[in-house]
């Protein structure tokens, strides 16, 4: 499935970079370390932090992509480093367990 | 062939920071304060102490016993005691106990804040094991900073001229090193030299996993550094057939190692967690993604780490 086709279910909206690209499965977790051990190259992240570094780790883990919940904006420094490093940004008013529910049957 | 080396240490006077601006963060009160120390006893009379102040130009005197701060005698307590008729006291009846102090690794920017807080002229300065090993004043943070600014002046002159006499072309495959100074505390320069490994390393073609291995361990051990360490410096060098990376920081060093590693244990303070550190999973995640891992740490001389990767898949066939 590609990123883009679970946009509306998300209710999601770009922030930064292309999402026609393939998602396979999903990670939740707002622990940056926990990411880095756990998240598979391929999946969406979600996470309700909008910090740096969220990039760094997405970037280094070859996520899909970031959805950010609960209406979060990463301030335009970060997406000037997502849109740098590549990273697909997406944000969404949905809080973590809702988005959770939409992609469980998504995905 | 020479190694390319990169230095990937944050500058903040790219980012519109002055040179002064960078200097308070990075100077440490140690570097600024004063070490000849005047001390006297708590048994020592006020006269005695106005005197010592008289000679050596001073204006407050640290009251110890074996190099423990019991007090601060200032030259306000002095005038006070002059005007009181209580000259002759002993110190210890008259002192500041419990002054306020500083530590001698709080950055020159903290300190600054510390004389606008409290409106005192000086502040006694402690180590970490207690000890009182300087005293400071305003006058002291203008003084270090004019000598670093003129030394940078000197240092920036000497560089411009080396870089205009060698010059060298980039090639493809020659060993990298990429070098970063890591600023405690400072959260938003971190992944920048984990980012320009990753560059290389997809320049390279080399594996993905292996890639991302490597990364992951400068990250971890940079934003370990960030959280807990003092500072230090963060080191990775790409060969034909490692990634090795390196990490030295100033202390103040890991208490208890086998704790350290053990993943959900984390000592990280409530900003490193409210921006998603502090899992307990740094060190972990480090000896998971490395082919050979060597931390040595103790409380004198702060922690090294040096991990390896290879880059050819050596572990399953």
């Amino acid at each position: 499935m590609k990123l883009a086709d679970t946009l509306s279910r998300l209710d999601a909206r770009v922030i930064s970079g292309s999402p026609e690209v393939e998602v396979r499965g999903c990670y939740i977790s707002d622990l940056l370390s926990d990411v880095l051990a756990h998240a598979r190259p391929g999946a969406l992240w979600v996470t309700l932090q909008t910090h740096r570094n969220v990039v760094s780790v997405a970037a280094m883990k070859d996520v899909a992509g970031v959805l950010i919940t609960c209406g979060r904006q990463p301030d335009p420094a970060v997406v000037a480093k997502a849109a740098e490093e590549e990273v697909v940004l997406l944000s969404t008013p949905l809080t973590t367990f809702e988005a959770a529910g939409k992609l469980w049957e998504l995905l | 062939m020479n190694p390319r080396t990169e230095n990937l240490t944050p500058r903040r006077d790219a980012a519109g920071v002055s040179l002064a601006q960078a200097l308070v963060y990075e100077l440490r009160v140690r570097d600024a304060m004063t070490c000849r120390l005047r001390t006297a006893s708590p048994r020592d009379s006020l006269r005695s102490i106005q005197l010592l102040m008289k000679e050596h130009r001073i204006s407050g005197v640290p009251i110890t016993r074996d190099s423990a701060l019991l007090g601060l005698v200032s030259i306000e307590d002095i005038v006070h005691a002059l005007d009181q008729g209580h000259i002759n006291d002993p110190a210890e009846a008259r002192m500041t106990r419990h002054p306020v102090v500083m530590r001698d690794h709080y950055s020159l920017v903290r300190a600054v804040a510390e004389f606008d807080r409290f409106d005192f002229g000086r502040f006694p300065v402690l180590d970490v094991g207690d000890r009182l090993v300087g005293i400071i004043t305003r006058g002291d943070i203008t003084g270090a900073l004019m000598h670093h600014l003129e030394r940078r002046a000197e240092e920036a002159v000497r560089k411009e001229a080396e870089r205009t006499a060698a010059a060298v072309p980039d090639e493809p495959h020659r060993r990298f090193i990429l070098n970063a100074e890591v600023r405690a505390g400072d959260f938003d320069s971190a992944g920048k030299l984990s980012q320009r490994l990753r560059q290389i390393l997809r320049a390279r073609g080399v594996e993905p996993s292996i890639r991302r291995r490597a990364t992951i361990i400068a990250y971890e051990a940079e934003t370990n550094m960030i959280i807990h360490s003092l500072g230090g410096r963060l080191t990775a060098t790409v060969g034909a057939d490692r990634v090795t990376i390196e990490a030295v920081d100033q202390g103040p060093g890991i208490e208890d190692l086998d704790l350290a590693m053990r993943e959900g244990w984390s000592t990280a303070g409530p900003l490193a967690r409210k921006l998603g550190f502090g899992a307990g999973m740094g060190l972990p995640n480090i000896r998971r993604s490395t082919d050979q891992l060597d931390i040595k740490s103790d409380l004198a001389n702060g922690t090294r780490l040096h991990a390896e990767v290879l880059l050819q898949p050596a572990r399953a066939p």
